[in-house]
């Protein structure tokens, strides 16, 4: 038992803890609000929530560079988490990709039943995002992982009126719930044979474990992760979620609880399995190479681009698991992984919302809705032609440089055969995503003749969102020194 | 001046700046296109004139790009890097000068020309893998796109199986780029550091897999029996002036890559597989000249012909690694490959428009249906005849010197390749002689009586490389004075 004292001497260290839980305190202040404001406002003002959250978002980002550089890094709260240059990058990663989801949304929600609710639902689960990157406490990792489900699902039954949608976040329910169990199972495992809910605790113990009950508990972890970042085997809830649910929804569920998955991942496993114990990463190198061959292949036969962008990004998360894969035998991997992810945030943003705009527009989101994009909408198609590129990998886009860095960690950990799997998939890759550039970009005789397509008001927000990730797209990929930098020192960790 | 670096930021910021145009400026992309080709084109002339040909590499310009991987700007010349750069400028002017799609040139024609030309000028003149990587992707993606949007009938089909290709090829470059990126002493991307360190010598398990990774990428571009069947289709279905960059220009890229890093990076590795490269070699002159003798269609038959030329560059550079060859025998054979490099970019590509001309008239390049063309266009006849002469190897033309070079130093180690090889010139000779009796002598037939000789802007796109043609084979030392320079790329330090 803890005495009096000791208990206010944690009291203390707790409070002065507190600067480093300033992006956290700040969503969770945004949140707040952010429900009073939807309350007292009414259907036509909602839009005043959207900046608030968007613009609370970007401050979240802002605190966490703040952090970064005037705080430095450190293990707070007794341990439970580490605000290192891993949390803090994907604190701002999620900070701006949260503020650009809310760009996407706002002009397909406007004035529809429950908006406001909708932007405090979404900072809710940017913040269970953050908390999960940070959580060095099994607790902590289960409930921020329950809570980024259930914000993830109520977003994806927004629209209460479609069947689709609500089929869709039953789906991610289901799914997520018997994931998230396995995973508190596996964790209860951890408990018992690391003998506390600190993972460095966990690590200490761990490896002594007898063999069968190492793996199987590691096993069921890495399920919970997984399903999070969509990794094969525990994908199949991402086609039918992204295609049922809102548009701007699908983007933010193929960025940010994906990330905040890996992160999750690279962090857990080599505190709670140092040294490669169990051979994690090997395993993990087997789900890279079959997530990305899966995501590939299924990708192949879509003609619902939604369908194909979910695909991807199962794909994508293949290549994006090799820098896990890499990172305990080579210190390349981690800022890989850092890196790719936020080439591949603004990426796979920057694709989604050309998909959002063309929706609005054309009100399909068929490959033939994407014919002839090129004459009406040159910027968009434009958007569409670097966004593409640059989830194949091309250069001198950010893709290219993130698998650039994957390939890198992945020959240095002496995985050169998940580079040369990882390459051949690539090549797979170019045919679907040729067939929504094609079209786009080509004149067809074989097009139906154009019929005039009014030129609809797209709404500045979902431009600006648009713009702000094409530009990223391009912009990491050709100046890629600092942030190729600031991946490198993400991978400062703080140890205990 | 960084000479280099504006040889290829005038074609790129034309580029943008032809993109951005407002429509109605019908006559601007044309000149912005040209205008910024022979901007490039005058810088790379004062390159040539401060080039001092007893050096290696020289005229670094260097600037940091990305610190952390030890990625910079770097650009530099070496004779074959500046010769293969004023071989595209050349090409770029001629092709523009004739244009591609609907007249007068587009926006996005000028925007895409002017892409391929930066980021082609970028390949032969990178000094940084980073660099070179890059920019041998973006001309992928610039000839897909001109090939997708102005190619003949089936050139949906011939631009992906084209961009499928050179994907495939270029990426187990990437993978061997990082693999010798890796191995130096400190991780670099400067190719001339890798070039002078050679961090993977030897032959062992490691080497030759990073050989055959660069190999086969190469091997693709260049393209190399069994890697060539995109190249018909490729050729075939581009317009015009696509198809005289595409052979004259972005078939070289597989060349000088093989040089550039297989031969001079990795030389224990060439060395040990330098037989069975030069066999592949051997494969594809003689198969490309076989197939193209069998050809009706004059723009597929001067495809196949492509190949059988390449096959000769790289019995020479293969030649030129060989273990048992003497230095001279070295020395001729690596400055006949790249000699060929350059004659033979000028002679297909004068063929390339030679082949789009007759099509664009008489609406058909079928040699049997063509006859006695000679009499109602006796200028291009001509021109024709000059071109056809200088691509079978007729002393006094360009590939001449190039191919006996190569034939000398290849004898020099393995005389029964160069003998065989030689097979592949009576063949050639052949198929050009047939090609110019059936289709340009004889009677003409009635329909074929009031075709126009050549316009203006087809002259000012053919002419000048038929005069190149001419004075490279009359007068070789006008390349090899630049090109020698070359010694440094089979060991010798710079």
């Amino acid at each position: 038992m803890m005495t009096v004292p000791e208990a206010k001497a944690m009291e203390e260290r707790m409070i002065a803890d507190l600067p480093w839980l300033a992006p956290s305190g700040a969503l969770v202040l945004v949140a707040v609000v952010a429900v009073v404001l939807a309350v007292i406002l009414p259907r036509r003002r909602q839009g005043v929530v959207a900046g608030w959250v968007a613009g609370g978002h970007v401050v979240a980002a802002a605190l966490a560079g703040w952090v970064w550089l005037d705080r430095g890094f450190e293990a707070v709260m007794e341990g439970t988490l580490r605000v290192d240059g891993l949390s803090l990058a994907l604190t701002g990663l999620l900070g701006v990709a949260g503020a650009v989801t809310v760009g996407l949304a706002r002009p397909a929600l406007a004035g529809t039943d429950r908006e406001g609710e909708f932007y405090a639902v979404l900072t809710a689960t940017s913040l269970a995002g953050v908390m999960l990157g940070a959580a060095a406490d099994i607790a902590l990792l289960a409930i921020s992982l329950a809570l980024l489900g259930l914000g993830s699902f109520v977003m994806t039954g927004y629209l209460r009126a479609s069947t689709r949608s609500n089929e869709a976040s039953l789906k991610y329910y289901i799914y997520g719930t018997v994931a998230g169990a396995m995973m508190a199972y596996g964790l209860s495992w951890w408990f018992g044979l690391g003998g506390s809910t600190a993972l460095d605790t966990i690590g200490r113990n761990l490896p002594n474990a007898p063999v069968g009950a190492l793996v199987a508990s590691t096993a069921l972890v890495v399920v919970g992760l997984g399903y999070k970042a969509a990794l094969v085997p525990f994908h199949f809830w991402t086609p039918d979620v992204y295609d049922g649910a809102p548009l701007p929804v699908a983007a933010y569920l193929s960025v940010l609880p994906k990330i905040a998955g890996l992160v999750a991942l690279a962090r857990v496993l080599p505190l709670a399995l140092p040294d490669d114990a169990a051979g994690w990463s090997t395993a993990i190198a087997v789900v890279a190479a079959a997530t990305m061959t899966v995501g590939n292949l299924a990708a192949l036969p879509q003609r619902n681009v939604v369908r194909l962008l979910a695909y991807s990004s199962i794909a994508q998360s293949g290549y994006l698991v090799m820098g896990v894969a890499a990172l305990a035998a080579s210190d390349q991997g981690l800022p890989a992984l850092v890196y790719y992810a936020i080439a591949y945030a603004a990426t796979n943003l920057a694709a989604f919302a050309v998909v959002v705009a063309v929706q609005r527009e054309r009100g399909s989101v068929d490959l033939a809705a994407f014919r002839g994009l090129g004459r009406v909408h040159p910027w968009w198609t434009a958007a569409l032609v670097v966004s593409f590129l640059s989830l194949l990998g091309l250069p001198p886009l950010s893709g290219f440089v993130g698998k650039l860095e994957v390939f890198t960690a992945a020959i240095d950990a002496g995985q050169a055969w998940l580079a040369a799997f990882a390459v051949v998939n690539t090549v797979i890759s170019l045919y679907y995503y040729l067939r929504v550039i094609g079209p786009a970009v080509l004149p067809g005789e074989d097009s139906p003749p154009h019929e005039p397509i009014p030129a609809a008001r797209t709404g500045g927000v979902l431009a600006a969102a648009l713009g702000v990730c094409a530009v990223a797209t391009v912009g990491l990929g050709v100046v890629a020194g600092p942030f190729l930098d600031l991946a490198n020192q993400a991978t400062a960790l703080v140890a205990r | 001046m960084p000479l280099l670096t504006l040889s290829i930021a005038f074609p790129l910021a034309g580029a943008a700046l032809a993109a951005l145009l407002p429509a109605r400026m019908t006559r601007a992309p044309r000149a912005i296109a040209l205008g910024s080709a022979l901007l490039s084109a005058a810088t790379l002339v004062a390159t040539w004139a401060r080039f001092d040909s007893g050096l290696g590499i020289q005229l670094v310009e260097e600037a940091t790009w990305i610190p952390g991987l030890d990625v910079a700007w770097r650009v530099a010349v070496d004779g074959m890097s500046l010769a293969l750069a004023l071989l595209t400028v050349v090409l770029f002017v001629a092709g523009m000068a004739y244009g591609v799609g609907p007249r007068p040139m587009t926006r996005a024609a000028a925007a895409l020309l002017l892409l391929l030309e930066g980021s082609t000028l970028a390949f032969f003149l990178a000094q940084d893998f980073f660099l070179f990587y890059v920019a041998f992707d973006v001309t992928l993606v610039a000839m897909y796109f001109l090939i997708a949007l102005w190619g003949e009938e089936e050139r949906r089909y011939a631009a992906i199986k084209f961009f499928l290709y050179t994907l495939i090829g270029s990426l187990p470059v990437l993978l061997g780029i990082i693999a010798l990126s890796l191995e130096a002493d400190a991780n670099t991307f400067d190719m001339i550091r890798l070039a002078q360190e050679k961090p993977l010598a030897g032959a062992g398990l490691g080497a030759s897999l990073v050989f055959l990774a660069f190999f086969v990428g190469f091997a693709i571009k260049t393209p190399i029996v069994p890697f060539h069947t995109w190249l018909p289709a490729a050729h075939v279905e581009a317009p015009t002036a696509g198809s005289v960059l595409l052979a004259g220009v972005l078939l070289k890229m597989g060349t000088y890559g093989l040089v550039r890093v297989n031969l001079q990076m990795l030389p224990d590795a060439f060395e040990r597989y330098a037989l069975p490269i030069a066999l592949l070699g051997l494969v594809s002159a003689i198969y490309g000249a076989l197939v193209a003798l069998a050809q009706r269609d004059l723009k597929r038959l001067v495809a196949y012909t492509s190949i059988n030329h390449m096959g000769y560059v790289v019995i020479g550079v293969a030649a030129a690694a060989a273990a048992g060859v003497s230095a001279r025998g070295r020395e001729l054979a690596i400055d006949g490959a790249v000699l060929q490099m350059v004659a033979h970019g000028i002679v297909t590509g004068a063929l390339f428009f030679i082949a789009g001309f007759v099509a664009a008239r008489a609406g058909t390049r079928d040699l049997d249906r063509l006859s006695g063309l000679m009499r109602p266009m006796p200028v291009y006849g001509t021109l024709t005849a000059v071109a056809f002469f200088a691509s079978l190897g007729l002393p006094g033309l360009a590939q001449f010197p190039a191919e006996l070079q190569i034939f000398l130093g290849t004898f020099d180690v393995w005389p029964a390749v160069a003998g065989l090889a030689l097979l592949g010139i009576i063949v050639t000779a052949a198929l050009f002689l047939l090609a110019l009796q059936r289709a340009f002598l004889g009677e003409t037939e009635e329909r074929w009586l009031r075709l126009p000789d050549l316009g203006a802007r087809e002259l000012v796109a053919l002419v000048p490389l038929i005069a190149l043609a001419v004075a490279l084979g009359v007068y070789p030392r006008l390349a090899l004075d630049i090109i020698e320079s070359s010694a440094w790329l089979v060991g010798a330090s710079p």
